[in-house]
C-alpha cells in the first residue's frame, strides 16, 4: 500500500470519513480520491480502522457513572441554611462576656469603695491594745499596721486610746509597736526599733496593704508580766 | 475545513448550562453523549480493566470542576485530557505496584489477542495486530483521529502535544500500519 504524494488531501481523510468537511472541500477531496488509487486505499483502511475500533468499545453503565456525579451546585444551594445553632452560639458566648464583664467591673468598684474610708493607724493600734481590750486577736500574736499606714499614721493627731506605759522592755523594743499603742508616745529607741522592723519587711504592697501578723513575746503583750 | 461538531459542542454547552442551574437530567445526557468515547480511547490507550470505573472518574472530575471549563475546547476533547491524565496516574501507581505489565511495543500484539474475543474477521484481526504495535503516543494520536475525527490541534491538547507533533504521529502510525499489513 503506497502514500499519495499529496500529503494535504490525505491529512483530509479522516475529516472525510467523520463527514467535518466543509461543502467546497468536501467536493475537492472527493474529486481527489475518486482519481486516486492510493487514497482510495487509504480511506478504505481508514473506515476498516474506524469499525475496529468502534467494534471493540466496551459498553459503559450509564447509571453507575451518573450516580456517583455531584449534585448540580443549584440544587445544593436551594437547601435551607442552617444557621440558627450558630446563632445561639454566638449568644451565649456573648452572655458569657457580659457576666464576666459585670464581675470585674463589681469587684473593681467593691474595691475602690473599701478604700475610700481606710482605718487610721490609731484605731488599728488601738485594736492591738491589751488593755481594756477583750477582743485582743490572739494570744501569740498581735497585728501590727504595715509600713504605708504607719507612715499616715505617724503624722495622725494622737488619740485616746490608753496605753500601757512602763511596761516596755527590751523585748518590747524589739517588738517595736506591738506592745504600744500610739506612735506618739513610743520613745526613740522604740520607734527605731519599728522602723528596723519596716527595713525589714519583703515587699511593700502597692495599694490596699493587707495587715501583718507579727509573732511576739506572749509576755511582752500582757501588762501583767511588765 | 467546517466543522459540523460546533453543533454538538453548543449542546454541551447547553446541557452543562442545564447542570449548574440544577437539571440533573442534563448530566444523564451529558455522560450518554460522551461515555462510549472515553471508554473507546481507554482501551486504544492500553486500558484492559476497570473501564467503567475510569469513565466514572473522568465524569466525577470533570463535573467538580467544571467551574474551569471555559468552552475553548470542545467539551469532549476537555473529557479526553481528564481521563488520559487519570490514565497516567492510574499506571504510575499501577507500576509502583508492579501489578501490571505496560503494554510495550514488542508484546502489544499479544496484549491485543488477548484482549480480543468479539473480531473473528482475519482482516480485523490484523489490524487489531497492526495499532497494538504503535507506540503508546500514536496509538493515542491514531485513535483519536481515526476513531473520534479529533483535529490536529484538539488532539494536541488532549495528549499534552503540539499540533504539528499529532500530525507527525498519526502519519507515523498510518505508514507503520500499512506496513505491517503489507507484511
Amino acid at each position: 500500500m503506497n502514500d499519495c504524494p499529496n500529503a494535504e488531501i490525505r491529512d483530509q481523510l479522516p475529516d472525510l470519513l467523520h463527514d467535518r468537511l466543509d461543502v467546497s472541500m468536501r467536493a475537492a477531496v472527493m474529486a481527489h480520491v475518486d482519481a486516486c488509487v492510493d487514497c482510495r486505499a487509504e480511506l478504505d483502511l481508514l473506515r476498516s480502522v474506524h469499525g475496529m475500533l468502534m467494534a471493540r468499545t466496551p459498553r459503559v453503565d450509564i447509571n453507575y457513572v451518573v450516580n456517583a456525579l455531584p449534585k448540580p451546585m443549584a440544587a445544593t444551594r436551594a437547601q435551607p441554611a442552617r444557621l440558627a445553632p450558630r446563632r445561639r452560639v454566638w449568644s451565649d458566648w456573648r452572655i458569657a462576656a457580659a457576666v464576666t464583664v459585670l464581675a470585674v467591673g463589681g469587684g473593681s468598684f467593691a474595691l475602690l469603695r473599701q478604700g475610700v474610708n481606710p482605718p487610721t493607724a490609731d484605731t488599728m493600734l488601738a485594736q492591738t491594745s491589751p488593755i481594756g481590750s477583750a477582743a485582743t486577736p490572739s494570744r501569740d500574736s498581735v497585728t501590727v499596721p504595715t509600713p504605708s499606714r504607719v507612715a499616715d499614721a505617724s503624722s495622725a493627731p494622737s488619740g485616746s486610746t490608753s496605753v500601757a506605759r512602763g511596761a516596755t522592755t527590751s523585748a518590747d523594743e524589739q517588738a517595736g509597736l506591738a506592745t504600744t499603742a500610739r506612735l506618739a508616745d513610743l520613745n526613740e529607741r522604740q520607734l527605731q526599733a519599728l522602723l528596723d522592723q519596716i527595713d525589714q519587711l519583703q515587699a511593700v504592697p502597692i495599694t490596699e496593704p493587707e495587715p501583718v501578723t507579727l509573732r511576739v513575746n506572749n509576755k511582752s503583750t500582757s501588762p501583767e508580766g511588765a | 475545513m467546517s466543522n459540523p461538531v460546533r453543533g454538538d459542542d453548543q449542546r454541551d454547552l447547553d446541557l452543562i448550562a442545564r447542570w449548574k442551574a440544577g437539571d440533573e437530567r442534563a448530566a444523564t445526557e451529558l455522560v450518554e453523549r460522551h461515555s462510549a468515547a472515553l471508554a473507546r480511547f481507554a482501551v486504544s490507550s492500553g486500558e484492559r480493566s476497570d473501564v467503567d470505573e475510569l469513565v466514572q472518574d473522568t465524569f466525577v472530575r470533570a463535573f467538580n470542576s467544571l467551574d474551569g471549563f471555559r468552552g475553548e475546547s470542545s467539551f469532549r476533547t476537555w473529557l479526553f485530557t481528564i481521563e488520559r491524565r487519570l490514565l497516567l496516574d492510574r499506571r504510575r501507581s499501577e507500576k509502583r505496584r508492579r501489578d501490571r505489565t505496560e503494554i510495550q511495543e514488542s508484546d502489544s500484539a499479544t496484549e491485543y489477542d488477548a484482549l480480543d474475543s468479539v473480531v473473528a474477521d482475519e482482516t480485523q484481526r490484523r489490524l487489531e495486530d497492526a495499532v497494538g504495535r504503535l507506540s503508546p503516543t500514536q496509538r493515542e494520536v491514531f485513535a483519536l483521529r481515526v476513531a473520534e475525527g479529533l483535529s490536529y490541534k484538539e488532539i494536541a491538547e488532549a495528549v499534552g502535544t503540539t499540533e504539528g507533533a499529532a500530525r507527525v504521529h498519526y502519519h507515523n502510525a498510518m505508514r507503520a500500519v500499512k506496513e505491517f499489513l503489507d507484511e
